[in-house]
């Protein structure tokens, strides 16, 4: 026994790891396996495949059709012409090349997807999370709200909220954030009690662990993968309430969005006078978007949850 | 004959989308049964608007105005042909010479639906009712503002005395209603005329039935004295979305679609091509304008709202006004469907129609707004935006009409062209765009309206005298203008007999408002219409040539319309129903197997 300070022990054994490099490690492996998993869902990496190809387009927009195929003013085409070798989708009521315009709203129909999956999630999680550890009133008093918000329709408190407030993308994403979350809050919360009663939980607070080391060191990580497919199945339906928002008008008419442009072919009477060409690209691509996230969602689900069985 | 084309389009669409075509198919099933259930000839016509108030004494919507049109009888009527006032329940009409008392007679041959005659003394009373009590003043009080006294000295005499002459003694635009019915209403405020069906009238219709929001119901009046009406039955249905009554008149479902305010470019092109169906598209009776907000005020000179300080300086209005490329909103926007705007009122009314002088025109040049602003004291700062001396930049709110595609698409077109001078522009699309613009509280804002034969009434709100008393009141203007010159120019106008003359007033008045920028009418819309010629064979427009039908300032088009022999048309509808619900049933069967066969398929998964 070595007298002295409590250093680690340098010169008997240099291979030994120290917990950072482990929990790295450990980390890694489970990376490698989560992956190794999920490579086996085929309807998981067509997803992933069309989500990067998604994510192309949209980050490459600046390049590809830059932010001038939105100007009204410099239209290159005349209103409403039908697809041609110029305009291969043709183009829309101020003659700007509808290609162009879904190539650049989806930047917006991502961005607004994300964010508002990303604070609805947020939401979810904290009301969760504090719900399950904390109980007592607290808990009763929250999840009763939780219920409220799960019970009323979506859709309607979304365009009652987008109404009173100015029509901005900021609106849009607020509106999304906070009326989905009680969903997430719902399974953070039984997954927080099935994780606090464990014996570990119980040793950390004997060891003095307060509230808050409790809840993000030990609780915070265990939900975490239910979190993130959550997030991920989030982000469809995200997409597509930001499309119903914008197609009934209450998003901002100055921009580009794929439900905006859904509005715009209504408004023009698209519908009654046939012309596809201006409905469909814009209705496929929220389809294909939204249809990615969740056979992400889907297969991320599944193999971080082996109890939902085999899923094709 | 279309039958074919109708199997095909309802197959299609159940196929996309079989639930909802379900639904929609089973919608359009009870009106058809409801109309076929006799064989009375029904007219009807897809409406966008929703009806106010069915009593003559507060309804101000187009639908509503029309209903009464077809309702009641007015004093006079304007002809199909060229808009001069003709006989309607007055038969002649005299003034004294000194054009202050005036002297209706009144035709012996018109009777109330309830079997009494129609008489001066119910004129006479509707008259006296406005000017007595101003709940019923409330939709055209500005008729009667200036009678001194009115009177029926026999059933077939009505004499109104006024205090100082006015024009449009022979286009009174108010509905005479029978007295003895309406003397029993206690609050002209609240009663709507709606619950005691038919209600009681003399026109070529009597409305016999209404659901708020849903249609209107008129029956022909046998009795007409014009004589009646080739239709027996006229239906107002509202459409709220326009692509659905287009979908409607493609079907036969309605005879008629007037569009909200028109059909759009593309809904008038696709339905050109259509067998049996006709596109009116008649030189409009609007104007389409971005009005500006000069400071809100009331009569007793207290200012509210908050509109921008910077829209006071005629310079800055001229800048906007001529950084606005009208021919671009006209080609782009109506896609030809409207006529370039110039003066107030649309070049339909000839008489009065004004453009301004080569020397007066504001035609669109960046350049010049752009040196006029520089002028007027606001500068680009270095992020290329204008900022006032105070260091505030231009930024305007533009009030829009949440319903209307043109005024957002316009919007946009704005918000470059102004952009581009470096004002900022951010447009404010409402569903209720009364309450901001009553409070005043915008820059600037899409404003129209339907002119009549007889511009006074649209002349009348940019008068200061059309100000709301007080700022809790509300008051006839329109957005608050008040300017002493085109004041004495419209009291001048008014006083005018002499028809040259009086056109020349207007005229006058038309290019002061147009050098004070307040109003940049940027087109007059046409009025885009279509109807089955299956269904109607033939309606009147008005004006006769190249004419609207929806929204007429007679009851021509309705009481004239007559209708088409239609054997065939019924059964084919009826038959697109049958394979419609085959197809849909079909699809249904189909998806059932379909999730049979998987379900089997996956059963040894299944625990």
């Amino acid at each position: 026994m070595t007298a002295g300070t409590g250093e680690p022990v340098k010169d008997g054994a240099p291979e030994a790891p120290g917990p950072r490099t482990l929990a790295r490690r450990r980390r890694r492996a489970s990376a490698a396996r989560f992956w190794r998993e999920y490579r086996t869902h085929r309807a998981g990496l067509v997803g992933l495949a069309a989500l990067a190809l998604f994510a192309l387009v949209a980050l490459t927009a600046p390049l590809t059709v830059g932010s001038d195929v939105s100007s009204v003013t410099g239209a290159p085409g005349q209103p409403l012409e039908t697809p041609s070798g110029e305009f291969w989708l043709g183009t829309d009521r101020f003659g700007r090349d509808l290609l162009g315009l879904v190539v650049w709203g989806s930047r917006v129909s991502l961005l607004v997807g994300l964010l508002a999956a990303a604070l609805c999630v947020a939401i979810g999680t904290l009301v969760g999370i504090t719900a399950g550890h904390f109980k007592g009133a607290y808990a009763t008093v929250v999840m009763r709200i939780t219920d409220w918000f799960l019970v009323m329709p979506t859709l309607v408190l979304a365009i009652a909220l987008a109404t009173v407030m100015s029509r901005s993308l900021g609106t849009v994403v607020l509106a999304i954030g906070v009326t989905s979350w009680p969903t997430t809050a719902r399974l953070v919360r039984a997954q927080t009690l099935a994780v606090e009663a464990r014996p570990y939980i119980e040793r950390a607070r004997a060891l003095g662990g307060g509230h808050r080391h409790i809840m993000v060191r030990h609780v915070l990580p265990n939900v975490m993968p239910l979190v993130l497919a959550q997030t991920t199945l989030m982000i469809s339906s995200s997409i597509l309430a930001e499309a119903t928002l914008a197609f009934l008008g209450l998003g901002d008419p100055t921009v580009v969005s794929w439900g905006g442009l859904l509005q715009d072919a209504r408004e023009a009477g698209s519908v009654s006078s046939g012309n596809w060409s201006y409905l469909v690209p814009p209705g496929l691509a929220i389809a294909g978007v939204a249809l990615a996230f969740t056979l992400c969602g889907r297969a991320v689900e599944s193999v971080l949850n082996p109890r939902l069985g085999v899923a094709r | 004959m279309s039958t074919s084309q109708q199997h095909g389009r309802a197959r299609r669409r159940l196929a996309a989308a079989t639930g909802a075509g379900a639904l929609i198919l089973t919608a359009g099933l009870v009106p058809q049964q409801a109309a076929a259930a006799d064989g009375d000839k029904v007219l009807t016509v897809a409406v966008a608007q929703s009806v106010d108030s069915l009593s003559p004494f507060l309804a101000q919507r187009l639908l509503s105005t029309s209903i009464h049109r077809l309702t009641y009888e007015y004093l006079t009527n304007y002809d199909a042909e060229d808009a001069r006032a003709v006989p309607a329940l007055a038969t002649k009409w005299t003034s004294s010479p000194d054009k202050l008392t005036w002297t209706y007679t009144i035709r012996s041959d018109s009777s109330w639906s309830d079997g009494e005659r129609a008489t001066a003394e119910d004129a006479a009373w509707t008259f006296n009712t406005m000017m007595t009590d101003p709940d019923a003043a409330t939709a055209n009080g500005s008729f009667v503002a200036n009678f001194r006294k009115v009177t029926a000295p026999s059933p077939t005499e009505l004499v109104i005395e006024l205090k100082k002459p006015q024009a449009t003694m022979t286009a009174l635009d108010v509905p005479i209603v029978p007295k003895h019915v309406w003397e029993k209403v206690d609050d002209y405020s609240e009663f709507n005329n709606d619950k005691n069906f038919p209600i009681v009238g003399n026109g070529p219709f009597i409305l016999t039935d209404y659901k708020p929001d849903s249609y209107v119901r008129l029956k022909a009046n046998k009795d007409f004295w014009r004589g009646a009406p080739k239709f027996d039955e006229l239906v107002f249905r509202y459409y709220k979305d326009q692509d659905a009554a287009v979908a409607a008149l493609r079907k036969g479902e309605v005879s008629f679609v007037s569009g909200s305010p028109a059909l759009t470019p593309a809904q008038a092109s696709s339905l050109k091509s259509e067998k049996n169906i006709k596109v009116n598209d008649a030189p409009g009776r609007r104007f389409y304008a971005l009005a500006v907000n000069p400071g809100a005020r009331a009569k007793n000179g207290e200012t509210f709202g908050d509109g921008d300080p910077s829209l006071k300086d005629e310079r800055v209005r001229h800048a906007l006004f001529m950084a606005v490329d009208r021919k671009t909103v006209v080609d782009k926007v109506f896609q030809g469907y409207a006529v370039q705007g110039e003066g107030y009122i649309p070049p339909r009314f000839d008489s009065y129609f004004w453009k301004p002088s080569d020397g007066q025109e504001l035609a669109y040049d960046p350049a010049k707004a752009a040196r006029l602003l520089d002028e007027a004291g606001y500068k680009k700062n270095g992020d290329g935006k204008r900022v006032g001396k105070d260091g505030k930049p231009l930024d305007y709110r533009v009030l829009c009409h949440a319903t209307d595609p043109n005024d957002k698409a316009i919007g946009q077109y704005l918000q470059e062209w102004w952009g581009e001078l470096g004002i900022g522009v951010s447009l404010n699309c409402v569903d209720n765009v009364t309450d901001p613009w009553l409070a005043g509280t915008y820059d600037l804002a899409f404003d129209g309206w339907s002119v009549n034969p007889d511009p006074d009434f649209v002349m009348s709100i940019h008068t200061c005298g059309a100000l709301p008393a007080t700022p809790k009141d509300t008051g006839a203007t329109d957005n608050f203008i008040c300017d002493k010159q085109y004041d004495e120019l419209y009291a001048k106008q008014l006083a005018e007999y002499d028809p040259v003359k009086r056109a020349d007033l207007v005229k006058q008045m038309q290019s002061r408002l147009y050098d004070l920028g307040y109003m940049n009418v940027m087109a007059y819309p046409n009025a885009v219409e279509a109807y089955r010629t299956d269904q109607i064979a033939s309606i009147t427009t008005m004006p006769k040539k190249a004419g609207n039908i929806y929204g007429q300032d007679g009851y021509w088009s309705w009481w004239s319309a007559t209708p088409a022999d239609t054997g065939d048309s019924g059964g084919s509808d009826s038959t697109g129903v049958v394979v419609g619900i085959v197809a849909g049933v079909v699809v249904l069967v189909g998806a059932g197997a379909f999730l049979a066969l998987r379900r089997r398929s996956t059963a040894e998964d299944r625990e």
